[in-house]
């Protein structure tokens, strides 16, 4: 009798499930592998990074090219002014950027389209192009080698991509909400802070992700506009591709950890921004 | 009722704004605490260090190992900042343009330092103090960089030699002397390594950073053909570069990958390699017994060999220029000159015997510099004088030359033509005398 049960379906739920699982370790070994490798690359001794083949197992484990990298003068004070310029930029693109999103969003005004066409626009120079002229005019008002001076040029260049994503994250968030609580008394701003402003939380979280990284690798720049006081890349970018292999892994390594930690951080809402079925 | 109603949303409220609040006093407090940033350079120490902005020792060790010659030699406090040359150059000049410099010392190669020759003050002065230091008549004239006065100070120099893992000795022809070797044995030892060891070991830095155009233009070229552009294309340019084509061949064809030769040969994967000495000079390290440097071989006429110089220069207007003169005078005496040979592989400018206690790579270095310049018929050549932002072009026709002539093995005559015309436009341009080993006195031009 129970031998004449159809197992098919269980069997090929159990395949899908299979398959699924495999695909999902496939991903996450795509993005583990060169994690794992820099990682394993940083923390090996430079003799053995000579040797050939590479052993693909951390059996020479070494913390010297790492302290020796971290060592160097202003690592440290150049990984603050990187956290203070990215959190800097954050808040000064998500105070301009998140009212001219929401305006894009909800106003239909003349020159809407050529105005979002144009926001592009400060992205299309090069950055060498701004940052000379950018650098003369902090001369001259004082603030060059500062952090400010950098935070100003990085939320203009951040600011597009701000505008434009908290604009699509306000289109998802039904009007009808808004003109609810106007109904019920709210004051237009009330109603963009009590109603809005919570829906759309995540996916400006979400848009905050790109400023920061963005922020966070911008080299350039920071490079031509400070002097004492760099950000951490721009410390120590050109200094890494210098030197030889066994720094530049340590570099690199020490580069990736933050921001893989600001993403652990953001993860939870970056999957809102394509909607929260997701998670 | 109405507090029932009301009192969860306004907790809740409360609550979230109460988060906000923290995370946005989380957020500002380094912000505010350290206001224009944290200082990245050492220029913290206050008032009175000297903001040194450079070119050279960008790798990590290097700048440490030059950090503490600086703390040891430099008598007045030094925050060294090594940036790019891109970056260095837009820096001065930004500073400048803008009237509010903020470095007080600049350091880099005379290539580097010539283009912006406007924005640095005159050092004549100060060079006629510093005579007793013996900088040489060719060096002196450099500093020059086309004008009629000293714009820097020289600070240490490099030439480039050749390194040899002495696995390659096995394969050396007969009759070939390895510390005097000319270019046709050069060749022939290549060929033979090449076979007995089943694929090419010699190579060369022809990657993006590798400097190998400075073979062609201080070595190879004046070699064979006495100069470097007014005989940019006779004949003997021709056999130069046809030289070039078969030595290639026998070459490690991953050299175009090779920006500094220490790393493939440290790895084993390149036996044989000419390269600038500050980039052979870890090769040796581990094992110093394994290696030898020799003088760059010699050709029909004579040893070209090229000579790099570094300089310090006063920017105008600079900052803290009292303490910047007295660190250049700290700088170019003979002790901390020799403590930059030995941790950092460039050569003193000054006179002063070597000392005997260098150790391995250096010791190695030291010797093969030596040779190379004291050997009969040295042929000294220099990098370009007096071409300012054009040298980076005039480089990269040495370039094109090896690009078209060894990888894409077009007719050498064709090659030499087209970029001869090209060499010309630019030397047009700019009007300058020409450099050595070309004779000094005639307008530069291929002829």
């Amino acid at each position: 009798m129970s031998t004449k049960v159809d197992t098919t379906p269980i069997a090929r739920q159990k395949r899908n499930r299979f398959l699924l699982q495999a695909a999902c370790i496939a991903v996450s070994l795509f993005m583990l592998i060169p994690i794992y490798l820099i990682s394993l690359a940083a923390l090996s001794s430079r003799a053995s990074l000579n040797e050939f083949p590479l052993s693909l197992l951390p059996t020479n484990l070494s913390v010297e090219t790492l302290t020796g990298f971290l060592g160097a003068t202003g690592i440290f004070g150049a990984l603050g002014n990187s956290l203070i310029v990215g959190a800097g930029t954050l808040i000064l693109a998500a105070l301009i950027g998140v009212p001219a999103g929401y305006a894009l969003a909800r106003f239909s005004f003349r020159g809407k389209d050529p105005y979002q066409l144009f926001l592009l626009f400060t992205r299309a120079l090069p950055i060498v192009v701004l940052s000379v002229p950018l650098a003369r005019l902090f001369l001259t008002v004082d603030i060059y080698d500062t952090t400010y001076a950098v935070i100003l040029l990085h939320t203009a260049l951040a600011l597009p991509t701000t505008i434009l994503i908290s604009a699509s994250v306000f289109l998802s968030v039904p009007i009808d909400v808004e003109e609810a609580a106007r109904l019920f008394g709210c004051s237009p701003l009330g109603a963009f802070g009590r109603v809005v402003l919570p829906m759309a939380l995540p996916g400006l979280a979400a848009a905050s992700i790109f400023t920061f990284v963005m922020s966070w690798n911008e080299v350039l720049g920071a490079s031509i506009l400070t002097l004492d006081h760099r950000t951490l890349p721009a410390q120590v970018l050109s200094s890494l591709s210098d030197s030889p292999l066994a720094y530049r892994f340590a570099g690199g390594f020490a580069l990736v950890i933050p921001s893989i930690i600001f993403i652990a951080l953001m993860r939870r809402y970056l999957t809102n921004m394509w909607g929260s079925t997701i998670r | 009722m109405t507090d029932t109603t009301f009192q969860p949303r306004h907790s809740a409220v409360s609550r979230r704004s109460l988060l906000l609040a923290g995370l946005g006093t989380a957020m500002s407090a380094p912000f505010l605490a350290s206001c224009a940033g944290f200082d990245t350079s050492g220029a913290a120490a206050g008032q009175g260090t000297v903001g040194f902005l450079s070119t050279q020792f960008t790798p990590v060790e290097e700048k440490q190992r030059y950090e503490a010659v600086l703390k040891k030699f430099a008598k007045v406090p030094m925050a060294y900042n090594s940036v790019d040359p891109g970056v260095f150059s837009s820096t001065v000049s930004t500073q400048a343009a803008a009237g509010n410099v903020k470095t007080s010392l600049l350091g880099g190669l005379h290539g580097e330092l010539a283009p912006l020759a406007d924005y640095l003050e005159d050092v004549d002065a100060l060079l006629r103090d510093l005579a007793g230091r013996g900088f040489t008549k060719e060096m002196l004239d450099l500093t020059k960089v086309g004008g009629s006065t000293s714009r820097y100070v020289p600070w240490m120099q490099a030439t480039y030699v050749v390194a040899v893992n002495k696995k390659a000795l096995e394969w050396l022809p007969a009759g070939v002397d390895v510390n005097d070797l000319t270019y046709e044995g050069f060749l022939a030892w290549a060929k033979a390594a090449k076979q007995g060891a089943g694929r090419p070991v010699f190579g060369m830095p022809a990657g993006p950073k590798g400097l190998h155009h400075r073979f062609y233009q201080g070595f190879l070229l004046p070699s064979f053909t006495g100069g470097q552009i007014t005989t940019f294309r006779n004949q003997d340019a021709i056999a130069a570069w046809d030289y070039m084509q078969e030595l290639w061949s026998a070459m490690a064809p991953a050299s175009t990958n090779y920006d500094y030769m220490q790393e493939p040969l440290a790895r084993g994967e390149v036996l044989v390699a000419w390269d600038h000495v500050a980039r052979l000079v870890n090769a040796p390290a581990a094992k110093p017994d394994d290696w030898l440097m020799v003088p760059a071989p010699r050709g029909p006429k004579g040893r070209g060999y090229m000579l790099i110089i570094a300089g310090m220069a006063l920017p105008k207007n600079g900052k803290d220029r009292d303490l910047a003169e007295k660190a250049i005078r700290a700088l170019t005496e003979p002790a901390s000159q020799i403590e930059t040979l030995r941790s950092n592989a460039f050569f003193p400018v000054v006179q002063t015997e070597l000392p005997s206690d260098l150790t391995g790579a250096i010791a190695l270095e030291a010797a093969a510099v030596r040779r190379q310049q004291r050997s009969a018929g040295a042929l000294l050549a220099l990098p370009p004088v007096g071409l300012g932002a054009k040298e980076g072009e005039v480089s990269q026709i040495f370039k094109n030359c090896f690009q078209q002539i060894c990888l894409e093995t077009r007719p050498i005559q064709q090659v030499l033509d087209t970029q001869a015309t090209q060499l010309n436009t630019i030397l047009k341009g700019l009007n300058v005398p020409c450099w050595a080993p070309d004779p000094i006195s005639m307008k530069c031009e291929v002829a």
